[in-house]
């Protein structure tokens, strides 16, 4: 079953022809099922689905590209990013700093995510004057989470 | 913020899924939004209300501009 309905594909094709102008890829730290069972070890409960998701938004352009990366296989690639969970991707493009997402980007996020992409595919933002000033003129680290729920 | 400095990193985190992380950031309402993993603020907030929380997480006066 797809995770975005037709109609809701072919909006978001349309609106990725007409603004991504770079490559963007989104690379994917994951845990595939294993077929061992280890009760101690908590099984990933949405990493089929985040890699299925991403895998139908990478195909609605050109411009995008999915790797997908098994973590306990990619701990050098994954500490690169500063990526030791998952599921975790990060979106690599004309972005300067770095976009990171923890867990299925889906309900409000999905939109985040389809904006975040064509941010990053452009290497600009919307945002005001003084705030790229402000982020232009930093010389010191900055991280921000931003914390969401599904709903 | 992130596409616009080599400096900032932007992390999305869906609380459900990290139950660790949202205990440890004690999230009770989202979003909650966490700089530099000290100053913290809950709920959307205007880009220049936000602006301030970046300036703060750095020892910048929020008057200063």
């Amino acid at each position: 079953m797809a995770f975005i309905a037709d109609k809701d594909q072919e909006t978001i094709r349309q609106h990725f022809a007409a603004h991504l102008a770079g490559d963007v890829e989104i690379v994917l730290f994951t845990e595939r099922e294993s077929p061992i069972i280890v009760p101690s070890i908590q099984p990933c409960e949405t990493c089929k689905d985040t890699e299925a998701l991403l895998a139908e938004v990478a195909a609605l352009s050109d411009r995008l590209k999915l790797t997908v990366h098994e973590l306990r296989e990619a701990r050098d690639e994954a500490a690169s990013y500063g990526v030791e969970r998952v599921p975790v991707f990060v979106l690599k493009g004309a972005a300067r700093g770095q976009v990171r997402f923890f867990g299925i980007p889906s309900g409000y996020e999905f939109s985040a995510l389809i904006a975040d992409i064509v941010d990053a595919s452009n290497g600009t933002t919307e945002l005001s004057e003084a705030t790229r000033s402000f982020l232009g003129g930093l010389d010191q680290e900055i991280n921000i989470k931003v914390f969401t729920t599904p709903t | 913020m992130a596409v616009e400095s080599p400096h900032v990193t932007a992390d999305v985190i869906e609380a459900m899924e990290f139950p660790d992380l949202a205990r440890r950031y004690q999230v009770r309402g989202v979003p909650k939004i966490v700089i530099n993993d000290t100053i913290e603020f809950v709920g959307a907030q205007p880009e220049s209300e936000f602006l301030k929380y970046l300036k703060e997480a750095v020892g910048q006066n929020g008057d200063a501009s």
